[in-house]
């Protein structure tokens, strides 16, 4: 068994035969700031994970080691990047897919004992006992692929919308009645509706914008423009000055364009 | 919207003045640092002299910022005063200079680079001097005496031979003429001009006939040029001579002199020249004949008029007239910079539009007499800037007529009236001595092209929001680029007899027998006639002729002709010419009979008149086929009046047109649809039954009964409703179980109408919008009768036989998609990927679409060009993937905004030329293509838009494209740095020359055809590591006319129908590259490609390196602890994943030598074994490879290799 920098590398076969494999590296997951979805002691740390592997073939893979609880993947290792990985995949109605590529995975065993079970694997086989691949790849990937989530079947679309537009109103309405209560959270704050009494302005760039620009103008509109002799003066300063500055900035383009070398026209 | 900001109301309120102060301040960093100036100078009486009166604009805007702050001065003086010193009168007039007469500082400064980098080092100067001075003491050295037999052969082809010819030694010193007197020589070869005049002694009063002058001139050249080989001085240098601008009777010898560093770049031409008053004043007017008929043994009927010679004429006087012409001409040109620099410019604006070349090339010293012609008319003054020079040039060539004669001889000498001379001549311009024409070779159709060019150069200098100056001087324009059809005449026969039989006599004489003027008069004045207002203008396209040896004999030129057609899209490809009506005008009818030949018919019109008239085609043609309609023409005419047969005569139009065309393979008769359609159809005419089967479905829904929302805008946003798509798109698709199988699938957008009532979360707002498409699915098979599929992306229509796929944009879509809620909790819209792409499907790419289709509506040949374009590149094995395919309709849009060219493009052909021309020449990184539909961009904004480009260009992708509807994207919403990447990018533009060489060469050349279009339309197999051929009956063939594949021979194509919208190539190879394309880069044909070409990275990045846990994709351990990549394991991947659709990898190599051996490919199911070797193959490959790239590479490669391996 090879191991490197404290990684046991294992090879990952797809088939029985396979003679060119990846190698994955694994360890037990352990940084300072643990996640509590990635549990101290019970998590496998796996690095190199070949873009078509699944989190479901995983399962079955380590399931072999003991139960497994939980599966995820993630580009790097890193605080926030699984949930990154899986940003907006899970959503309905989205075409969302978490990338291709080469990845980490963190595998959450029920049990501690199972880590050095898994850690003893001479190798990740993603085949089962009779030798078929756990993955779907080529034609039939394809074809479950444009069957199963490019197509979509009426009714049954139409039966999800409406379960999830029923529970998106009731979530909205529950927002309304909370907005209409005007309580205090836990921490002082008071949540204000754009209706009532006590509403408040939007808090939409757009908006803060459009009162800033109210600002600005009530201001200006108080000024005395070329008025006194000396803002006549600084304002032809000014005009001298931008042009110099534009001529200034014309010379560096051209020192740009000099080097790249596009004035000789033959 | 909620928001928890309530209990300190105040705090908001304060928080915009704050930020609007911050914002100020930065805007006017500048302006206080002026104010601080101010109170520096103010102490200094002098501070307000420099300032003349502000422009009103800036001044009102200003001094507000100023005086807002005027506290802060104290503590910015220190690092702000360096800025602002006191302005010098000078700066001060070279600021206001540059801002008055050019629209930008960057014009200027780009003019003034170019001409430093022009400027010709003194080294040449001062070898020109010493040159100059040694050979007028070598002059002054020859002695009078009898020539006798030389060694040397007379650079004269003419039958009669000279008796004998006593050279008597030059009187005058030799002089520079030309670019070299006037001080605007040229480089990179760097042409020094030399006149020696023979002494009159020399000619004889009766010279003057019969081209015995030119018989002399070429013998004391010849005699000349002995002496100097015999003389030490000269003994090493080349001695060659060359006809003068394509001239047979101006024999000129070019001089490479051997000397130190100038060897390489410069050149000596000597001129013989003679005295005016050799021969009586009055002999070479233009109305004399001074070649008679007799001369070349034809009879003339003594009581006419002899016919005059005036082209002859002018030829000789142009020897006769240089001394006194260059003398004024030097005079106006000494010590003036500003004259020589602006003709610098026209000299290099002239060379880079080919204008200038050959008999009947727009010479340069025309341009050199025509400024110094508007400086004595006073609309040039002494003092102008040398762009005002050439700005004025322009305008005035683009003003004035020079057909009724100009004149730089003062009244006092041109005794001649004007009008009379110039009736001799196409353009008259006539020289100080008032007797020469500068002109008067040159014929109208050039003249009005020189026009033409100068108007789009002022219109391009006028255009404020344009940086021209690349578009003027720096973009190459060849002239056969420029024409849209082009007529090739070689072959030696025919050219004789059409010089034999039907050149008029008096041509003869005028032009000496020399064939090619003679040719150009007779064909243009027959193509003229019968082309008419199709055609703009038929412009000669000349090459010059290359010197010979001065030993050889000359050699005889002028017996072959290549003429340029720009055709008049609107005119050219109407399929009926019609003449007078018999009843009201016979004469004119049979006239017009006589002229068309059997061709012409009576016929009776619709209006009851009934005239001769000519059919070429039918209106219901279609448009390629029209296009054929000019080449009809021409080749009858050629056949009906000069007996040409098509063989003889090379017509170049639209050769390469045929790649869009259907596969030949595909029977349209087997295919049940009521659209009536040709076997020989191709994709530009299939779009309009596409578009019209999807203007019915507009209709059909938007007259849809019973939905909830009313659909306000329906839009199509494939290529095909632009015509741009190349594949042929036939009225296949059906219905199979619960499928639609389609190839293509047309995308359709559509907007409902407003409503408050759409849910505030995105996924809610996914939701609904599948159930309202469900909704409309349902109604159009209730009401229109319809088949539909629901799909993730839209609704799957069918229709007709074509499958639509309609999507719902909804703006509210699009806000979900760009909100983010900052730290303070204020909401803002920020583009981020997903939006951008979600803006530019749902509501930018149907607005472009739109301005597309107009753009097509209007020029024509838009969409054929785009086919063309997007074929090239995909039988280059560049896929949307890697090079996007809005990209090139952009692009070639560009090219079909009137900036490139005076005229617009009419034949697809001409514009994919131009296609090849903008990718091999462009400066990718230093120019953004910004397409301006409908000038919504203002100037500001471009201006601004550039100097971010400019100052930012490391955020821009390396292919910039903006249009007026992605105001806020620009730059970054059609490209990205993936596609094109900035090696793709580089692949394509070396790509791109290889073509336009492959083109040029073979227009250019004498004796090849032009380019069959497998030469261009079929990829390179060299410069690629693996192939992975795929099973070919599980890759459905595309229906465009396919050249064959670069790897293997053509195989029985198979049509199969894919479920629709399933893309499947596409896909595979997105996901190949989405994952190893830090390994690979990955090569298919969109258009129905059957193999994946691979090329891996260099091999550093397989090398071993040390254990990184960021760094760790696809490596394995290796010694010493390192890890590295394996090839090996990749390709087991790439297997995997492709699994059941490859069918075997090789190599390029082996291919081939399979393809010579002629064995059939393998097919899957015996591919067993090859495939274990194969797997093993490719690593002796590879440290073949590897050896073979350290060993330096060969030169005899194709370009193409070399580019493919630029990859790595």
């Amino acid at each position: 068994m090879v191991e490197l920098e404290g990684y046991v590398v294992v090879p990952l076969r797809p088939t029985p035969q396979a003679k060119h494999c990846h190698s994955v590296y694994m360890r037990e997951h352990f940084i300072r700031l643990m996640d509590p979805n990635k549990p101290k002691g019970r998590t496998l740390f796996l690095l190199n994970v070949p873009p078509y592997v699944t989190e479901d073939s995983l399962k079955t893979v380590f399931g072999r080691a003991g139960i497994v609880e939980a599966v995820e993947f993630a580009a790097k290792p890193g605080k926030e990047e699984t949930i990154k990985w899986y940003e907006g995949t899970g959503e309905p109605f989205s075409n969302t897919r978490p990338p291709f590529k080469f990845k980490v995975a963190y595998i959450v065993f029920q049990k501690s004992s199972s880590i050095g079970k898994a850690l003893a694997l001479k190798s990740i086989d993603l085949f089962n006992s009779s030798g078929e691949c756990l993955l779907q790849t080529g034609m039939q990937l394809w074809h479950d692929e444009y069957e199963g989530n490019y197509l979509l079947e009426a009714h049954k679309a139409k039966i999800q919308v409406s379960k999830y537009m029923a529970g998106y109103d009731k979530r909205e309405r529950a927002a309304a009645e909370a907005a209409k209560t005007g309580e205090a959270d836990a921490d002082g704050w008071v949540t204000v509706g754009k209706e009532g009494r006590n509403a408040g302005f939007e808090q939409k760039a757009s908006v803060v914008e459009r009162l800033e620009q109210k600002v600005a103008r009530d201001h200006k509109s108080k000024e005395l423009k070329n008025f006194y002799t000396f803002q006549i003066r600084e304002s032809k300063m000014q005009n001298i000055v931008e042009m110099r500055k534009k001529f200034e900035e014309d010379k560096r383009k051209i020192e740009l364009l000099k080097q790249s070398r596009r004035f000789k026209p033959f | 919207m909620m928001l928890k900001a309530k209990r300190k109301p105040g705090k908001s309120d304060r928080i915009p003045k704050k930020t609007s102060k911050k914002a100020d301040r930065a805007d006017s960093q500048e302006d206080s640092s002026a104010v601080d100036h101010l109170h520096l100078e103010q102490s200094t009486p002098s501070s307000d002299d420099g300032f003349d009166e502000p422009e009103p604009t800036p001044a009102k805007k200003n001094p507000i910022q100023v005086t807002t702050k005027p506290k802060n001065n104290k503590f910015k003086q220190k690092n702000e005063t360096k800025n602002v010193k006191p302005p010098t009168l000078e700066e001060m007039k070279e600021l206001r200079d540059t801002q008055n007469l050019f629209h930008s500082n960057l014009f200027k400064l780009q003019v003034k680079e170019m001409l430093e980098e022009l400027q010709l080092k003194t080294k040449y100067m001062e070898f020109i001097d010493s040159w100059l001075e040694s050979f007028t003491v070598f002059t002054q050295q020859l002695k009078d005496g009898l020539m006798e037999r030389t060694n040397l052969e007379v650079p004269l082809n003419l039958q009669q031979k000279p008796s004998g010819f006593v050279f008597s030694k030059p009187t005058k010193e030799p002089y520079l003429i030309g670019a070299a007197a006037t001080g605007t020589l040229l480089g990179p070869k760097i042409v020094v001009d030399v006149a020696l005049e023979m002494p009159k002694e020399s000619l004889h009063k009766e010279d003057y006939l019969n081209l015995r002058y030119d018989q002399k001139r070429a013998l004391y050249l010849t005699y000349v040029t002995e002496r100097m080989q015999e003389s030490p001085n000269y003994a090493n240098d080349q001695f060659k001579f060359n006809y003068l601008a394509n001239n047979p009777l101006k024999p000129v010898l070019e001089l490479t002199p051997v000397a130190k560093q100038v060897t390489k770049h410069l050149q000596v031409r000597l001129f013989i020249t003679a005295p005016l008053s050799s021969f009586k004043p009055g002999r070479f007017v233009p109305w004399n004949n001074n070649i008679r008929p007799s001369f070349y043994g034809d009879e003339w009927d003594e009581e006419e008029p002899l016919p005059s010679t005036q082209h002859y004429n002018a030829n000789v006087l142009f020897d006769l007239t240089l001394a006194e012409n260059q003398a004024h001409l030097e005079k106006a040109f000494k010590g003036r910079r500003n004259f020589q620099d602006g003709l610098l410019l026209l000299k290099v604006w002239l060379r880079q539009r080919e204008l200038c070349i050959g008999y009947s090339g727009f010479g340069s010293h025309i341009l050199a007499a025509y400024i110094v012609y508007l400086n004595s008319q006073r609309i040039l003054h002494q003092s102008s800037s040398s762009y005002q020079v050439a700005r004025t040039v322009w305008n005035q060539l683009a003003n004035t007529d020079w057909t009724k004669g100009i004149s730089l001889a003062p009244a006092s000498i041109q005794t001649e009236e004007l009008t009379k001379l110039a009736s001799h001549y196409d353009v008259c311009f006539m020289d100080f001595t008032g007797q020469l024409n500068f002109c008067a070779n040159v014929p109208l159709s050039l003249y009005q092209r020189v026009r033409e060019e100068a108007k789009l150069a002022v219109d391009l200098l006028n255009d404020m929001k344009l940086n021209s100056f690349p578009l003027i001087f720096m973009q190459k324009c060849p002239l056969y680029s420029r024409v849209d059809n082009i007529l090739k005449i070689t072959n030696y026969s025919c050219v004789n007899q059409m010089l034999m039989l039907h050149s008029q006599p008096k041509f003869k004489y005028d032009y000496a027998k020399y064939g090619y003027p003679q040719l150009l008069q007779l064909l243009t004045e027959l193509l003229k006639k019968g082309l008419a207002e199709r055609v703009q203008s038929i412009i000669p396209l000349e090459t010059a002729t290359t010197a010979w040896l001065v030993e050889n004999k000359a050699p005889s030129i002028g017996k072959y002709i290549q003429l340029g057609l720009i055709l008049q899209p609107d005119h050219a490809y109407e399929v009926l010419n019609k003449g007078p009506a018999t009843n009201e005008d016979p004469e004119g009818a049979a006239e017009f009979r006589r002229f068309w030949g059997e061709r012409s018919n009576l016929r009776r019109f619709q209006d009851g008149s009934i005239t001769e008239a000519v059919v070429w085609g039918t209106a219901q043609d279609s448009p390629a086929k029209k296009r054929q309609i000019v080449r009809q023409i021409v080749l009858h005419l050629l056949e009906h009046h000069l007996q040409l047969e098509g063989k003889d005569v090379q017509f170049i139009g639209a050769e390469l047109d045929q790649v869009y065309r259907l596969s030949p393979w595909f029977k349209v008769n087997k295919l049940k649809t009521k659209l009536i359609l040709d076997q020989d159809t191709d994709a530009e005419a299939l779009s309009p039954h596409v578009i019209r089967c999807y203007d019915e479905l507009a209709r059909q829904l938007h007259g849809l009964n019973g939905l909830p929302l009313e659909i306000v805008s329906i839009s199509g946003t494939s290529p095909i409703f632009r015509y741009c798509e190349p594949q042929p798109v036939l009225p296949q698709a059906r219905v199979a179980g619960k499928h639609i199988l389609a190839s293509h699938v047309q995308r359709v957008v559509i907007q409902l109408g407003q409503s408050g009532k759409w849910p505030n979360e995105l996924t809610a707002l996914r939701a609904l919008k599948t159930a309202f498409l469900i909704e409309i699915g349902e109604k159009l098979e209730a009401q229109c009768r319809l088949q539909w599929v629901m799909s993730a992306e839209g609704l799957l229509v069918l229709k007709q036989g074509f499958c639509f796929l309609i999507e719902l944009a909804h703006s509210k879509e699009l806000a979900l998609l760009k909100q983010e809620v900052t730290e303070r909790g204020v909401t803002t819209y920020v583009d981020n990927p997903a939006s951008r792409t979600l803006e530019r499907h749902h509501y930018i790419l149907p607005k472009v679409s739109g301005a597309l289709h107009s753009l097509h509506q209007s020029l024509s040949a838009f969409g054929p060009t785009v086919m063309l374009a997007k074929r090239w590149l995909a039988t280059q094995l560049l896929d949307d993937g890697l090079w996007p395919e809005m990209a090139t309709e952009l692009l070639v849009a560009h090219l079909f905004q009137q900036r490139n060219a005076p005229q617009a493009i009419a034949a697809p052909q001409t514009g994919f030329i131009r296609f090849l021309q903008l990718l091999a020449h462009s400066d990718f990184t230093g120019e953004l293509f910004l397409l301006n539909f409908n000038n919504s961009w203002q100037e500001q904004q471009v201006a601004d838009l550039e100097h971010s480009y400019r100052s930012d260009r490391q955020s821009y992708p390396p292919l910039a494209l903006a249009t007026s509807y992605d105001i806020q994207h620009a730059g970054r919403l059609w490209t990205s740095d993936q596609s094109p990447s900035q090696r793709v990018l580089g692949h394509v533009t070396r790509l791109a020359r290889h073509g336009l060489q492959i083109i040029e060469t073979s227009l250019m050349s004498k004796d090849l055809r032009f380019v069959r279009p497998a030469q261009l339309f079929r990829g390179s197999n060299e410069g690629y590591d693996l192939v992975i051929q795929l099973k070919p009956d599980l890759v459905p063939n595309s229906l465009s006319y396919d050249l064959g594949s670069p790897f293997v021979s053509f195989s029985q194509p198979n049509f199969h129908l894919p479920p629709a919208g399933a893309d499947r190539m596409a896909r595979i190879v997105g996901q190949l590259r989405s994952a190893y394309s830090d390994f690979a880069a990955f090569f298919y044909n969109p258009h129905g490609g059957k193999e994946l070409a691979i090329v891996w990275r260099p091999p550093t990045d397989f090398a071993p390196k040390p254990f990184k846990v960021t760094e760790l994709q696809a490596c394995s351990p290796c010694e010493n602890g390192k890890v590295q990549v394996l090839k090996e394991t990749l390709l087991e991947d790439f297997k995997m994943l492709l699994k059941d659709f490859y069918l075997r990898i090789s190599t390029p190599e082996e291919l081939k030598r399979e393809q010579r051996e002629h064995q059939q490919p393998k097919r899957y199911f015996n591919a067993k074994q090859p495939q274990e070797k194969s797997s093993l193959k490719p690593k002796k490959q590879k440290i073949q490879k590897d050896a073979e790239q350290e060993a330096p590479p060969k030169k005899k490669r194709l370009i193409k290799s070399s580019a493919l391996k630029a990859l790595n």
